[in-house]
């Protein structure tokens, strides 16, 4: 136990709403180590670092700072007092330079009250000479490439000159050069005294620099570890060991004929240093067949779905083979008369009409069914909704209820009856169970068995792998892009999967 | 199981429904009564007023409906008053242009039916494509629809100025042209003054938009696209092809009030044709339960948006003893700031905010009361400065202890800060 507590986190917990993001949490932070947060998606990480550097104000539990307790308000706070944090979603003024980024908010101003361009553009410069990089610094942030918008951060953070640095995947979008120049960077600040908290998915990175290492998972504190003194493996084995959801399913499944194949399928992205959010993607999908996509976050699982449905960013190359025919969407609506449905991952933002009834919500996407000459039959269109909510068992009062009235499970059944409803071939759920609690996750579980028993063929994405254990007949690894691995449901095992999705090149 | 019932909808639908619209009608009904209390005019010419007031409800209404129809499409329609001017032109340049010749300048005493109907298809055919040309701006080329309707706004005044100068030099072959045109057909003239004329239009309007928005399928996806766009067009949705139509709707709609405005008036004048209406069309649909944000609004909400406006507007007329059309600009400036505040604060948990929070708040309150001094004096009919100076000082003293009160909660931290 060190004697020194730079950061003494005490029974800290979090909540938004139902969900609990962070739970008892008590950790201290020694002053000048390098100690690493890991954990799954949704495991709480960025909750604590959030909570640490001000972001989050209204949080359960204590903060101390050598010893006093702190409580900030915002990020003003925690930077008066030597802390700053680099965060996972880049947070630049795109029209604004990168010298003004980097100042933003205290920028230098000479004797008449004016804006000092120039100091602050030879002390961006300065920045970029330490990252060793030539990013011009009077240049507007939407020019550079997504690595040195991640630099310009990585900059900011340091220009603060901060006594305790936090980085919530600061890799996530730098090249395997980037990444050294940046570890030359930490080493250096490290030797200067500087502690820093460092978020990260990629164990190399991890084993590679921390002193310590703290594991979460579901919000809870696992152990922190001297990393000396722990594997990958071990690591990789607290991050995911939970128990896997008691649901039989996917027992005597008998996939027929191929309904889907994608070959060669990849996905330009322009302007960014990997060029590709999709690689070379190659699988069939069977009716009756429920095939899962694992994968950590920006992995490209939604991107995958997104092809499938014709709502991509970039048109896509390759081939997609629908029912034996090539087909190639350029609107959704084309993908929906074509057989394929889309229950997108973002429920409230994508796939939920929040001002609408359960029944409006429902109907929307088979109007054509319920209405003669474009006039919509108000009896058969409630048929309709009544006959999709007893199937799919969505609890409502009525299916005149508003549909923000329900639960979030109910919600997520409401948005997958409309797409059944238009009886596709093909069913894409993109993370169907997030955010919803566990007896709405298992009825879902069920609706997908019954489904695939009834032969559609289903793609689904989870960022919680027992569940796509649980679910899934196949489940196809996705790693930055690149498809890393297959497993059959005989040789599903967390760790191995888990190892495919973290396999960089 | 609660579901089964099919029958019995679940309490509390119809007021869930129909809220705001049951909330509008006792505005009104509570407008009406005062107006009937404080006026003589009421009390001694009701038909006259009713025929009066029902008639410019109707001119507002027709092309509130459009502006209501873009703003639940999830838009926003800013060019209903330059479409007015501009329809306006357009219709009465082809009645002067096919109008026969007598002593070489035409006759527009007496238009035959066939020039007045082309003159209606024209113009309706040129507000078509002014909503086609919106529609295009703003799904193909990524406009804003705030940009791309402000620039037909101040663009199709503009243009109809320059238009009805060579209109009016051609037809009358003169040198120099005019920046109107008269009709002095008796039939033409009618059709926006006698009162049950655009009553009767707007009402016909109202049940096909009322059939379309609310019982078509192209109603359902508009709604749908106004609530969520991304959502709509992620459920196989042609999201463009839509607001196509709804632009057509806010200009289509337009025109028509166009050309009734300018048969009340014999005349086209479009440097002052529906100066301003633009804004009292977004008012009467706001008013009516259209949420800016699109997705929320009903055809009956926005017909009684619309009567609410104009029977304020007559009420402030009435009893100020001022001019409706002097007035108006302050009643529909007020009702959309009062309006559109009350939706806000209904969904971001009302009153239990500071409203006069720093420096800014202070000033405010002064500003509140400057206003209030200012508009009681020159609403006065006597004494103007004396009201004037009372409003204000009551005003102050309002809104001052509610200032202070605000800071004390807060000092207490009962009210969040900001």
């Amino acid at each position: 136990m060190p004697t020194t507590s730079h950061i003494d986190i005490r029974n800290v917990g979090k909540r938004y709403g139902g969900v609990v993001a962070l739970n008892d949490v008590s950790l201290g932070i020694t002053a000048g180590e390098f100690h690493a947060i890991v954990g799954e998606n949704g495991a709480g990480k960025s909750t604590l670092m959030k909570i640490i550097a001000g972001v989050i104000s209204d949080y359960e539990g204590e903060l101390r700072l050598r010893g006093e307790s702190v409580r900030f308000a915002g990020t003003r706070d925690a930077e008066a007092v030597g802390i700053s944090i680099i965060h996972q979603e880049l947070n630049l003024v795109e029209e604004l330079s990168a010298a003004a980024n980097i100042f933003l908010g205290r920028e230098k101003r000479n004797a008449f009250g004016l804006l000092d361009d120039r100091a602050m553009q030879q002390d961006a410069r300065k920045l970029f000479e330490q990252l060793e990089c030539d990013i011009p610094p009077a240049g507007p942030v939407r020019d550079l490439r997504v690595g040195d918008q991640q630099l310009v951060e990585i900059a900011k953070a340091l220009s603060l000159q901060s006594e305790i640095l936090i980085m919530d995947e600061p890799t996530s979008a730098l090249t395997e050069t980037e990444v050294e120049r940046l570890f030359r960077v930490i080493e250096r600040l490290k030797a200067s005294g500087v502690t820093i908290l460092y978020i990260s998915h990629k164990l190399d990175e991890v084993f590679r620099m921390s002193d310590r290492v703290t594991v979460l998972r579901d919000g809870q504190l696992v152990t922190t570890t001297d990393t000396s003194e722990t594997s990958p493996r071990e690591v990789t084995h607290l991050m995911v060991g939970r128990e896997i959801e008691e649901v039989d399913l996917g027992h005597e499944r008998s996939p027929g004929d191929s309904v889907l194949a994608v070959e060669n399928l990849s996905l330009p992205w322009t302007g960014h240093a990997r060029q590709w959010r999709l690689q070379d993607i190659n699988f069939q999908l069977r009716r009756g067949e429920v095939l899962g996509i694992a994968g950590l976050m920006g992995a490209g699982r939604t991107e995958l779905l997104e092809c499938l449905f014709g709502t991509s960013p970039e048109k896509p190359n390759g081939r997609i083979v629908l029912d034996g025919e090539t087909v190639r969407f350029s609107h959704p609506a084309d993908a929906c008369r074509a057989g394929i449905a889309f229950v997108t991952e973002d429920r409230k933002r994508l796939g939920l009409f929040a001002e609408m009834s359960v029944r409006e919500n429902i109907t929307l996407c088979t109007l054509d069914e319920v209405s003669s000459m474009g006039l919509i039959g108000a009896t058969t269109e409630r048929r309709a909704a009544v006959e999709s909510v007893e199937l799919l068992g969505v609890k409502t009062d009525g299916v005149e209820a508003p549909v923000m009235s329900l639960s979030g499970g109910n919600q997520q059944k409401c948005v997958i009856a409309r797409w059944l409803r238009t009886q596709p071939k093909v069913l894409l759920l993109d993370d169907p169970t997030r955010g919803i609690d566990v007896g709405a996750k298992a009825e879902i579980y069920k609706v997908v068995d019954q489904l695939c028993r009834d032969g559609m063929g289903i793609i689904v994405t989870s960022s919680e792998l027992p569940e796509l254990m649980t679910l899934c007949d196949r489940i196809l690894v996705l790693c930055e892009g690149r498809q890393t691995g297959e497993f059959s449901r005989e040789d599903f095992s967390e760790q191995s999967i888990m190892e495919a999705a973290t396999m960089r090149e | 199981m609660p579901l089964l019932n099919r029958e019995t909808r679940p309490a509390g639908h119809f007021l869930r429904s129909f809220g705001n619209e049951i909330g509008l009608l006792v505005a009104v009904l509570v407008v009406v009564g005062i107006t009937t209390y404080f006026s003589d005019s009421y009390r001694m010419k009701p038909s006259q007023n009713a025929k009066e007031i029902l008639r410019q409800t109707a001119l507002l209404g027709i092309f509130a409906l459009g502006a209501g129809t873009v703003i639940i499409s999830g838009g926003i329609d800013l060019s209903s008053g330059s479409v007015i001017a501009f329809s306006a032109t357009i219709c009465t340049s082809i009645i002067l242009l096919l109008s026969p010749l007598v002593d070489n300048s035409p006759d527009t005493y007496d238009v035959s039916l066939w020039i007045l109907l082309a003159a209606f298809a024209g113009t309706l055919l040129a507000a078509f494509l002014i909503g086609s040309f919106h529609a295009w701006l703003i799904t193909s080329i990524g406009l804003p629809p705030f940009v791309a309707t402000l620039a037909s706004l101040v663009g199709l005044r503009s243009l109809a100025r320059l238009l009805i100068e060579d209109v009016t030099r051609v037809a009358y072959d003169k040198q120099t042209g005019s920046s109107q045109i008269y009709i002095g057909d008796e039939f033409y003239h009618q059709l926006g003054s006698v009162w049950w004329i655009p009553v009767v239009i707007f009402l016909l309007l109202s049940f096909l938009l009322w059939l379309l928005l609310s019982k078509s399928v192209y109603g359902r996806h508009l709604y749908a696209m106004g609530g969520n766009e991304e959502a709509a067009r992620l459920s196989g949705i042609r999201t463009e092809r839509l607001k196509w139509l709804a632009y057509c709707i806010g200009s289509v709609t337009a025109a028509i009030a166009g050309i009734l405005y300018s048969s009340e008036i014999s005349m086209a004048e479009p440097a002052n044709n529906g100066m301003g209406y633009e804004l009292s069309a977004i008012a009467a649909a706001v008013v009516g339960g259209c949420g800016l944000s699109g997705g929320i609004g009903s055809i009956g909400g926005i017909m009684l948006g619309a009567v609410f406006l104009r029977v304020v507007i007559d009420a402030v007329a009435k009893i100020f003893k001022q001019k409706p059309d002097i007035l108006e600009g302050l009643v529909v400036g007020g009702l959309v700031v009062l309006a559109v505040a009350f939706n806000e604060l209904r969904g971001t948990g009302g009153l239990r905010k500071q409203f006069f929070p720093g420096a800014l708040g202070i000033l405010n309150v002064l500003i509140l009361t400057l206003l209030a001094g200012v508009i009681t004096a020159v609403t006065s009919t006597t004494d103007k400065l004396r009201y004037g100076i009372i409003a204000a000082v009551v005003t102050l003293l309002l809104l001052g202890a509610a200032a202070i009160r605000e800071r004390i909660n807060a000092s207490r931290g009962t009210i969040p800060r900001q």
